[in-house]
């Protein structure tokens, strides 16, 4: 036998902890010497391993102690409980009713956004290199304004990560071809319009859409080779069959060969386009894609395993300065999937962006569920007197605390499953409605990690809404309790005032954020811009319209309901073609930068924009294609005082010919920045059409017959400029429907409890009003009697919840450069509303208790 | 009293015990079975047996004297008792008078 060989010790300790005594010895005594046997064998090492799955095995009900509980009647207590809450709800409905409407529309909430939350986290992040893949962005140090953050950078950046970063295993350059507008696209006689992206080799490499067919090292090494996704194959070719090495015509000027097909890209990927093209193809145009001074094009990289990449920013920060030591650029690599949520920076620093959004919803959702919580433990505990000879005979019978513990507990969490659901009803026939407000096609898919989540929402929500209840009415003295007796404390009075007080203070934050939110967009929408947005229509120069821009507009003028037409590089909703110039009588060395919005002859007449000063590009001066338009702003920042006629060098040199009001070209979340408008026909890429008010149909019909006519080849597609407007603020509009939905189902479920308190305290009450009435008092004295206490908590919320709102308002308005100004009555109107709903609730109680013959409440007595 | 029946494997081991007389303990059991019928029990499973057999009264037990090996630790001897004995006979009772019954050459080999 050898000495130096014992089985590990923890195990003993378990086997003496949890076996029964009187076994413990022969057990541990034959398990030993089998020990002895195995490490003779096997070698201590597997002797060891034997010995405690065997003594493990040893852990069967035969060997095991009792524990003290008896486990049968754990169950019989369960069964127990849950007749007494069936009972009991079946027995005062109207509480039951409430609690269930309540929970299950705070847990319908919470699980649409969940739903929203998840998908939220989701976007982006299906990518196989998740977590190795970077985008690099840019920090820009400018003089005056600080450091402004590109999401965008040089085209040779790829290249210079590929071949001076050992840590990068692919690097791409891409540009999105919205920088273009849709593209056409032709199949025999088949003209669609669809989405491109230009890019380099290894996009496949990088990026996870999948292909169905083709190699993705191989799709892109040819120029002329088109990817093609399903859908699009689909709908040119009607089939993804067979479809490789087939031409597509591309703006009737060039074809292409399908070297492959990808699958249809998921809708949580930031990234959405119908077809591929080689980048190449845009390195011959006079975009600047290839050069070091232009930033534009967005470069991806994937990073090899292990890549520390706090060091490699700093090689890569390092990246223009060393070539041009000038450079304020510092560029910088981001996860990926980052920018969706965490994109908005200041200062060079990453400061927020979506996520929000998000966290502002998970705490609308974690409000609307605490409201339906505190209805069910002020119901509960209001309704412990009747409940009262329960507990004290069971306490008597030697029930202890934990016993009731677990009784009111199981209660609020069947009264939660119950809930769940009904709020699972609820979000599958409401799931299209919602799709619809926040823009996504969310589905409810029972998987396990659903129905997990779901279970745990509902544990929670019960102990949540059970456990002050529960601890509050386990807690009662024998005594007292058997007498009938129910001391109800200062302090418990206090908790169920308070309560209400936390529900009527949500609620009125959440009223006043709709208005505020309300107010807002419509100020948005309504705001004079310093153009006419309605009633304009725009379309893309492209094919013959580009050769002949002029013919074309000048006879798309003469179609009747058309008032005026002309075209213009950039629309109006979002702007970024930014430029330094030199100016005559330039006294600061300070760069501005302005931005620039190419015209041509009559936009400033299309666009209804106001001249100050001098006069508009026209025909009738012979020399105003040298012209140039400054907006206020930027003659402001000049310094000029009498700028017509004034030289500035751009692109030659300009003479200043008049200047033009300021008028908005991003959304109003940025301030007017520096403008000027230059004749540049050659350059346009938006026709912009105004059109008679009220004549829009007709209008757009004939100048599709005569596009279609002009342009053969292009399918007509146009855009209506005041919904390109709507789409700048289509988060904030989002944001202001659902709030407004949650707003009003917070202020349900806070009414629903209200209302229960208050049709609870009145019948409490009954003999009270009983006795007033019969000494003379009206009814209205006793409405107001009963509403009083009420009206009380209502006005602390109103006092609580304003300046909070009022915060929380002034937050979100700063976002905006243009904002609305917090009036007080809008405080006044969200007080109010919520004192009137609560007095509605209360009132309609009340006075039907006020109302009650005498005899009726007083007989028994 | 309801007659007891006892499984197969209970009969196995408290006919082991009947064998191994004074040396009858866990893991003598354990190997006798394993030796005999080349059957792989766990000292668990026997012990879980054993347990079982003593309570319905088949088998009684007493600690042996403190040992030298096993770490001084002691060994439970089973006995079989009279019940233990008569459900033994009884099951060969019941066996025999089936066997003989079963007509010659059904269950040939």
């Amino acid at each position: 036998m050898k000495r130096s060989s014992l089985p590990p010790k923890w195990i003993n300790s378990l086997l003496t902890k949890v076996c029964k005594p009187e076994l413990l010895e022969e057990i541990e005594g034959d398990l030993l010497e089998y020990y002895q046997l195995w490490v003779e064998k096997y070698g201590s090492k597997k002797a060891n391993r034997l010995y405690v799955f065997h003594a493990i095995k040893f852990l069967r009900p035969f060997a095991i102690k009792k524990s003290k509980s008896h486990s049968s009647n754990s169950l019989t207590m369960l069964r127990h409980s849950l007749l007494l809450s069936f009972r009991n709800f079946k027995r005062y409905k109207s509480s039951f009713l409430i609690n269930l409407i309540g929970l299950s529309c705070g847990l319908a909430c919470t699980l649409f956004i969940y739903l929203w939350v998840n998908d939220e986290l989701s976007v982006d992040k299906f990518h196989e290199h998740e977590g190795q893949l970077y985008k690099v962005i840019e920090h820009v140090k400018f003089d005056g304004s600080g450091v402004t953050t590109w999401k965008e950078t040089s085209g040779p950046m790829a290249k210079a990560l590929r071949e001076e970063m050992p840590e990068v295993e692919f690097a791409v350059a891409v540009i999105p071809g919205s920088w273009f507008g849709k593209t056409s696209l032709s199949v025999g006689e088949h003209d669609i319009k669809a989405n491109a992206y230009y890019v380099e080799k290894d996009f496949f490499n990088i990026f996870s859409y999948e292909l169905i067919s083709g190699n993705k090292d191989q799709v892109l090494s040819d120029i002329n080779s088109i990817v093609l996704s399903e859908k699009l194959a689909l709908t040119l070719f009607n089939t993804t069959e067979n479809v490789i090495g087939k031409t597509v015509e591309f703006e009737q000027e060039r074809q292409f060969q399908v070297s492959g097909i990808f699958e249809n890209i998921p809708s949580n990927s930031t990234a959405q386009f119908d077809f591929v093209l080689s980048f190449e193809l845009l390195k011959d145009k006079p975009l600047g894609v290839d050069s070091w001074g232009n930033l534009g094009p967005q470069v991806y990289a994937v990073l090899k395993k292990g890549t520390l990449i706090d060091n490699l920013n700093k090689k890569v920060g390092m990246i223009i300065k060393n070539m041009y030591k000038e450079s304020t650029r510092t560029p910088s690599l981001i996860p990926y999937s980052q920018d969706y949520l965490r994109g908005t920076y200041e200062y060079g620093i990453q400061i927020g962006g979506r996520i929000e959004y998000v966290r502002l919803f998970s705490i609308v959702a974690l409000f609307i569920l605490s409201i339906a919580c505190i209805n069910f433990m002020n119901l509960s505990t209001a309704r412990a007197s009747r409940r009262v000879k329960e507990i004290g005979v069971k306490k008597a019978m030697g029930a202890n605390r934990m016993a009731f513990v677990f009784q009111f507990l199981t209660e609020s969490i069947f009264i939660t499953g119950l809930a769940l659901v009904v709020a699972l009803l609820l979000v599958i026939l409401l799931l299209p409605q919602f799709n619809e407000v926040i823009g996504k096609q969310l589905a409810l898919e029972l998987n396990a990690n659903l129905v997990f989540r779901a279970f745990a929402i509902v544990l929670c929500t019960g102990l949540m809404a059970g456990s002050y209840p529960a601890l509050y009415l386990s807690s009662f003295n024998i005594i007292n309790a058997l007498k009938g007796k129910l001391s109800s404390s200062i302090g418990e009075l206090w908790t169920r005032k308070g309560l209400v007080i936390i529900q009527f203070t949500l609620s009125i934050i959440l009223i006043l954020s709709v208005l505020v939110v309300y107010k807002q967009i419509g100020f948005v929408q309504n705001r004079n811009l310093g153009y006419d947005k309605d009633n304009i229509v725009h379309f893309k120069v492209e094919g013959t319209i580009k050769k002949q821009l002029e013919s074309f507009v000048f006879e798309l003028k003469k179609i009747p309901g058309i008032v005026n037409a002309s075209s213009t590089t950039h629309d109006m909703v979002g702007h970024n073609w930014s430029v330094g110039i030199d100016w005559e009588g330039r006294d600061s060395d300070k760069p501005i930068s302005f931005q620039v919005v190419g015209v041509d002859y009559d936009l400033i007449e299309t666009l209804e924009m106001e001249i100050t000063t001098g006069h508009s590009f026209s025909k009738d001066f012979g020399s105003d294609s040298k012209g140039i338009i400054f907006n206020e702003t930027a003659i402001k920042a000049m310094g000029l005082s009498d700028p017509i006629g004034k030289t500035i060098r751009f692109m030659g040199e300009k003479k200043i010919i008049g200047t033009v009001k300021d008028f908005h070209f991003k959304s109003l979340h940025e301030t007017v920045e520096p403008l000027f408008l230059v004749m540049m026909p050659e350059a346009v890429k938006k026709v912009m059409v105004r059109i008679e008010a009220g004549r829009e149909r007709e209008a757009i019909e004939k100048i599709r017959a005569f596009y279609e006519n002009f342009n053969p080849g292009f399918p007509f597609e146009y855009q209506f400029l005041n919904e390109d407007y709507a789409t700048l603020y289509a988060s904030e509009q989002r944001v202001a429907t659902l709030s407004k939905y949650f707003a009003a189902i917070a202020i349900m479920i806070s009414c629903l409890g209200l209302f229960g308190l208050a049709a609870f305290s009145a019948e409490r009450r009954m003999k009270e009003i009983g006795v007033r009435k019969t000494l003379g008092s009206s009814v209205f004295g006793i409405v107001r009697l009963l509403s009083e206490d009420f009206t009380k908590m209502v006005i602390f919320s109103i006092t609580i919840a304003l300046p909070i709102s009022y915060l929380v308002a002034k937050e979100w308005l700063d976002s905006f450069a243009y904002r609305i100004a917090l009036e007080w009555w809008y405080f006044a109107f969200a007080g109010l509303s919520a004192l009137l709903i609560a007095w509605l609730t209360v009132g309609f109680q009340t006075y039907n208790a006020a109302r009650i013959n005498p005899v009726k409440c007083l007989r028994d007595e | 009293m309801r007659k007891t029946y006892i499984g197969e494997l209970e009969e196995v081991v408290l006919l082991t015990v009947a064998i191994l007389q004074e040396g009858a303990y866990g893991v003598a059991i354990t190997q006798y079975i394993d030796t005999q019928l080349e059957r792989k029990l766990s000292i668990s499973a026997v012990h879980a047996t054993l347990h079982r057999l003593s309570e319905k009264g088949y088998v009684n037990s007493s600690m042996g004297g403190a040992t030298s090996e096993r770490g001084g630790r002691r060994k439970r001897y089973f006995k079989v008792t009279t019940a233990g004995s008569r459900v033994l006979n009884e099951i060969q009772d019941a066996r025999s008078l089936l066997w003989s019954q079963v007509p010659p050459n059904i269950l040939a080999t």
